[in-house]
């Protein structure tokens, strides 16, 4: 299956003149391409983009309307995993959950070895590592 | 100030404007049987990536466009003529390429973009177009229009909002419209310096759209813009007042054009007319010119004998008839007619083509005189429904920004004629003027001979307006023109060679505008291949045939491709934002676009208001003809009294410069002079008195300004 398009192929699969896809772009109502330059390409995202403001503006959307409806909220990226240590009186530390075990091993003992400091000196609290 | 001139001003919001074009010249030569003009256009990129920037611009009437050169630091360049999907081919090619690409390339509606890519950070370029465009002539002069400004227009699918129109693509292509802005201040400069070459003598030239200076230089006059620069929000117009009607004659290497006034083939026939006047109510034309079109058409009603028949529509996208048939112009219907009138207010949206349909309806085989701003998209349809009816129409169009293009094609595709004035103008007095035109033709039968000519004359011709032949001889020649009544020869000069290629090209931009507005969705490809084969011939762009120009400057690299600037314009003067557009800051998704609501954004349009003047004397002639009655006398007690009111108004129009034969109030003054010359019964005295004032009209003169209270005053006036 197809995965990249020069703007002449992409004007060409969706029916549009390269001008006028340069125009949605300057106005915010498509990405510019993947990558640019002399091999600037476009991907399938683009097609499918293309086809929805086609079908938008056939049920009688303005392109200004097209483009401020396409800043909607960014979409919630996926869940990360956070170790959670808590030190000593209001002092917390977070790891990512997902660091290598030589990381996570090395990072354990410097914590501990913290840990002991903050028992022997009983610094202020509410500090966040 | 940055750069090349750029510099960043501050739009009616407050932000910063960037423009992408700096400045719009023209200049070139204005003749009586058209222009060749030179439109100057500057880019300058003061953004810190690389542009593509799109100016959309209407067409003058009978326009086409020739060629551009493309000038900037280090290259210029000339454009080649190419199909337009070569063009579009060639300009994609040379901009993926990051080389400097231009392309002019015409859609509908005479609309053009002019698109330049590539335009570097920091780079000025220059496009010069070369236009031929056609003029509008009078018997007495002519008016030159050329469109600075393009008005927004009404389509039943069009969809605008926060200065923005949009057009169905299926039917209109990827055309950009521009960005329209509520005032034009802070936009590009606009301005001029046109040369006239003019044959015979001239009375006067002036412009009732901008200040301007007048001087002579190497024979031609010049015609240049007062100020320094203007603003995008209207036509030039120039009016060039010939001293006399006289047939001017261009002509050399093989080419000629020739004008003819009408009255060197006689006068207007009296006879039956059957005449329907459409108005339109639309919301554009609210204001000022909906009351000068009111009272306008109720001159003209004056200007009506009991034997012609009339009919009275109105129409914005509804149709309102005066009476669903043509009725005697008598002093009844006349008097219920101006009732009608008065109950007319401007409202919807522009449905042309409903409008005259239904005066041609109620006027078959007779004249239409539309009244309107002409404002509306998709023209070609409006006029293949005018071509298919049996009516003149003649139109009378209003505004500050061009339809011009389109107005002179209905009345040519019909047979009848056109006039389009400024709202700065007297509406009402050109209306009367042009209903004075209409009617029977002056001449009919119209054929000439002696030479080729490539697009054939017209067969008929009307009071005012002259009779125009473009034609080509191998060798000296004499054209002869017959008509049902007449025939005159004139010699060809040939004295003129460097006009030859003008005449040519002028020509061949009539073929062009005139095919083009046959192109209605669905025909297009039928047209095509003789729209090209034209175009090849005069080598002139047309919907089928784009300009084209790449240039590979030095360090020219494949990159990003441009961001695109669409070059804003003014709203035409006069008009308000707010009855095209909706706020943009009201769109969202959930705030749907039904039809009807676009169609009422497009339609109401609000003129605003001119301040009322106080009346003067024209509007004394108007009230007086729109109370000429049936019979050409005017409304009195009794037959002296009607009489005498009827002579102090006869010598009013004649010391204002009407006669029977000139002036917009001609058929006014010669129904008045035909009602004296029909009086019976008067004492011998009188009728002797008459009878001076009957051969005092006839002869054109003109009475000094007095008042008149007594028979003893008259004789005076006349002696």
């Amino acid at each position: 299956m197809k995965s990249e398009w020069t703007l002449a192929e992409l004007a060409e699969d969706v029916g549009l003149p390269a001008r006028t896809i340069r125009y949605y772009i300057a106005r915010g109502l498509l990405d510019g391409p993947e990558v640019a330059g002399r091999g600037a390409v476009y991907s399938n995202r683009h097609v499918e983009r293309l086809k929805e403001i086609r079908k938008l503006q056939r049920e009688g959307r303005m392109l200004a309307e097209i483009a401020q409806a396409s800043h909607r909220p960014v979409e919630l990226p996926e869940p990360e995993a956070w170790w959670r240590y808590s030190l000593a009186d209001g002092v917390v530390v977070e790891l990512r959950g997902d660091l290598a075990p030589w990381r996570v091993k090395r990072i354990r003992k410097a914590l501990s070895e913290a840990m002991t400091h903050l028992k022997e000196e009983d610094t202020d609290g509410n500090m966040r590592v | 100030m940055a750069t090349c001139g750029f510099e960043v001003r501050s739009a009616e919001q407050g932000r910063e404007l960037k423009l992408a074009m700096q400045r719009l010249w023209l200049t070139g030569q204005v003749m009586p049987v058209g222009a060749r003009l030179l439109v100057r256009h500057v880019f300058c990129n003061g953004e810190e990536q690389a542009l593509e920037a799109v100016y959309s611009f209407m067409l003058p009437r009978d326009a086409a466009l020739r060629r551009f050169e493309v000038e900037g630091e280090g290259f210029e360049a000339h454009s080649e003529l190419r199909r337009v999907e070569e063009a579009v081919k060639v300009y994609e090619e040379g901009i993926e390429a990051g080389h400097l690409a231009t392309l002019a390339r015409a859609y509908r509606d005479g609309v053009v973009n002019l698109t330049l890519g590539n335009l570097r950070k920091g780079e000025q370029v220059t496009v010069t177009l070369e236009v031929l465009a056609g003029v509008e002539l009078h018997d007495d002069g002519l008016r030159f229009r050329f469109p600075f400004a393009l008005a927004p227009g009404y389509h039943p699918k069009a969809r605008a909002a926060g200065g923005e129109i949009e057009l169905p693509e299926q039917e209109f292509g990827d055309v950009i419209l521009p960005k329209y802005m509520r005032e034009a201040d802070g936009l590009h400069d606009v301005g001029f310096d046109l040369a006239l070459r003019i044959p015979g003598a001239v009375a006067e030239i002036g412009s009732p759209s901008h200040a301007v200076r007048v001087r002579e230089e190497n024979g031609a006059r010049r015609v240049t813009l007062a100020p320094a620069a203007d603003l995008p929000n209207r036509d030039v117009v120039i009016d060039v007042k010939f001293a006399e009607p006289t047939t001017q004659i261009l002509g050399g290497a093989k080419r000629f054009a020739m004008a003819v006034p009408s009255t060197r083939f006689g006068q207007s026939a009296s006879g039956r007319r059957k005449v329907a006047m459409v108005i339109d109510r639309s919301g554009s034309m609210r204001g000022q010119p909906m009351t000068q079109a009111v009272r306008a058409v109720e001159a003209c009603l004056g200007a009506l004998s009991k034997d012609d028949e009339f009919a009275l529509v109105a129409f914005d996208d509804r149709i309102e008839m005066f009476r669903d048939m043509l009725v005697p112009a008598t002093s009844e219907s006349r008097d219920a007619a101006r009732s009608f009138l008065q109950g007319i207010g401007a409202r919807g949206g522009t449905e042309l083509a409903r409008g005259f349909s239904a005066g041609a309806r109620l006027a078959a085989g007779g004249d239409v005189l539309v009244i309107t701003d002409g404002q509306v998209m998709g023209t070609e349809e409006i006029l293949a429904k005018a071509r298919a009816l049996n009516v003149r129409i003649h139109c009378l169009g209003i505004g500050s920004a061009s339809q011009d293009r389109f107005l002179a094609l209905l009345a040519s595709a019909t047979g009848g004629v056109s006039r389009f004035v400024t709202p700065q103008e007297r509406v009402d007095v050109t209306a009367v003027d042009l209903f004075a035109s209409i009617g029977r033709p002056v001449a009919v039968d119209v054929r000439a001979s002696g030479a080729k000519f490539e697009t054939q004359p017209p067969a008929a011709v009307f009071a005012g307006t002259p009779w125009v032949a473009f034609g080509s001889a191998s060798g000296p020649a004499a054209v002869r023109v017959e008509w049902n009544s007449g025939n005159f020869t004139e010699a060809i000069p040939t004295d003129q060679p460097e006009a030859a290629e003008t005449l040519r090209l002028l020509d061949g931009a009539r073929q062009i505008a005139d095919l083009e507005s046959r192109m209605t969705p669905g025909a297009e490809k039928e047209i095509e291949p003789k729209l090209v084969e034209i175009s090849e011939t005069f080598g002139l762009a047309s919907r089928a045939m784009a300009l084209v120009a790449v240039v590979k400057r030095a360090g020219d690299q494949a990159g990003a491709p441009p961001v695109t600037r669409i070059v804003p314009v003014g709203m035409p003067q006069g008009t308000q934002f707010e009855s095209y557009f909706r706020p943009a800051a009201r769109m969202a998704m959930s705030d749907s676009i039904a039809p009807a609501g676009v169609r009422y954004a497009l339609a109401s349009v609000v003129r605003r208001e001119v301040p009322a003047r106080p009346p003067d004397d024209t509007d004394r002639l108007l009230e007086i003809a729109a109370n000429v009655a049936p019979d050409g006398g005017v409304a009195g007690s009794d037959i002296e009294d009607r009489t005498l009111k009827t002579v102090s108004a006869l010598l009013l129009f004649l010391a204002e410069g009407h006669t029977t034969t000139e002036g917009a109030f001609r058929l006014h003054v010669e129904r008045m002079v035909r009602f004296l010359e029909s009086l019976s019964g008067l004492s011998r005295a009188h009728e002797e008195i008459i009878g001076r004032v009957v051969a005092f009209a006839r002869a054109g003169r003109k009475p000094g300004r007095r008042t008149l209270r007594s028979w003893k005053d008259i004789e005076n006036a006349v002696a």
